[in-house]
């Protein structure tokens, strides 16, 4: 999987690309702590290329919610493809993070 | 309208047979089913035909059926067994309840992306094959994160396979197999051999009654939390290697 690392004003941004799995898993929390860490709260994490996501990757966005949570911040997830978006409803994930069909429109409502 | 063929599937039950089954065993899989479900439904709808999945529990300890049977989805059936009887007997169960004109097994994991579901299907569809096998060795495959033990195991047992069992397909244990509906009731009625080498018995029976069978390569991602003891796995598949030898001498295939 790859890892686009880019910025919006205060917003930190990850565009992911692949098969978004357990073995994946490592790099994105190590990035979204680092935000976290770095008091950079309001994260975008763009899905629009991971066309397959597994229930430990879940579980890490879960986390890095929680923390960004925690810190008066926020993380927004957007550009979900289909498979993607029907992982994200048949686990009832979609009802805990709030979803965005472009980039920009998460930005916008994160700032 | 994509989004629309899965909303179908998931709430309207079929009423016409479907064109294409698909059968995932399932052993303590509470964790990892629901996105396999999902990544499935969301692809497997938007072919454009009728399409059944079962979910073939294994006797799980955990909240496999319940979890999958709170989704709620019209056209998904999940077979229960109070008993472990092992991946075989799970598959079987699959393949003898399945209803489809073809009948696809495939993996908990995801691990062969659905994706690759199209290549099998055109192999029986269009090229007049019985059994399209999914292959991690035929040329063009693609594996990703494959551990050094497992690919020097796959490399001898391929070979153990090819002159021991006379099987010309590369890679036997493949969890991506698609089968015409006859030919599934067929193989999967005459399997005695209900561990994780039962694949190897399904391909030999497929050889000896003259079943056209087709490798295909696909994609292939060793997903992480896999419940195969290599060890344990290997010892078996030898064992059952001789055993389907002698139920071969012996008549139990006639």
């Amino acid at each position: 999987m790859e890892m686009l690392k880019t910025s919006s004003g205060n917003i930190a941004v990850l565009q992911l690309k692949g098969r978004f799995d357990a073995h994946e898993v490592v790099p994105v929390g190590a990035w979204l702590q680092e935000q976290v860490d770095a008091g950079r709260v309001q994260i975008i994490i763009n899905l629009e290329a991971v066309n397959f996501i597994d229930s430990t990757a879940l579980s890490s966005l879960v986390r890095g919610l929680k923390h960004c949570r925690e810190k008066g911040g926020e993380l927004r997830l957007c550009c979900l493809q289909q498979p993607v978006r029907v992982i994200f409803e048949l686990t009832r994930l979609d009802k805990a993070f709030t979803i965005h069909a472009t980039q920009p429109e998460a930005v916008d409502a994160l700032q | 309208m994509p989004y629309e063929n899965y909303e179908k599937w998931k709430t309207v039950p079929l009423e016409q047979t479907p064109h294409l089954s698909i059968v995932i065993p399932a052993y303590n899989e509470q964790e990892r089913i629901v996105a396999t479900i999902g990544a499935i439904a969301s692809h497997v709808s938007d072919l454009g035909f009728p399409w059944e999945l079962l979910i073939a529990d294994d006797g799980s300890k955990d909240a496999t059926v319940q979890t999958v049977e709170e989704l709620g989805l019209a056209n998904l059936k999940v077979l229960k067994t109070p008993k472990n009887g092992g991946k075989g007997r799970a598959v079987q169960r699959g393949m003898l309840a399945a209803e489809g004109d073809y009948i696809l097994f495939a993996d908990a994991d995801n691990s062969t992306p659905i994706e690759e579901v199209s290549k099998l299907l055109a192999k029986l569809e269009t090229d007049g094959f019985d059994v399209a096998v999914g292959s991690r060795a035929a040329e063009g495959a693609e594996e990703g994160k494959k551990s050094l033990l497992r690919h020097i195991l796959s490399g001898g047992l391929r070979m153990i396979v090819k002159y021991g069992l006379r099987i010309g397909v590369r890679d036997t244990q493949c969890g991506f197999k698609m089968y015409t509906r006859d030919v599934a009731k067929k193989l999967h009625s005459k399997q005695t051999i209900m561990g994780f080498s039962f694949d190897l018995e399904i391909l030999f029976l497929a050889s000896k009654f003259g079943y056209k069978v087709a490798e295909v390569p696909v994609a292939w991602v060793d997903a992480p939390g896999s419940k195969v003891d290599t060890r344990k796995e290997v010892q078996r598949f030898l064992r059952d290697l001789w055993k389907i030898q002698m139920n071969n001498l012996s008549g139990v295939y006639r």
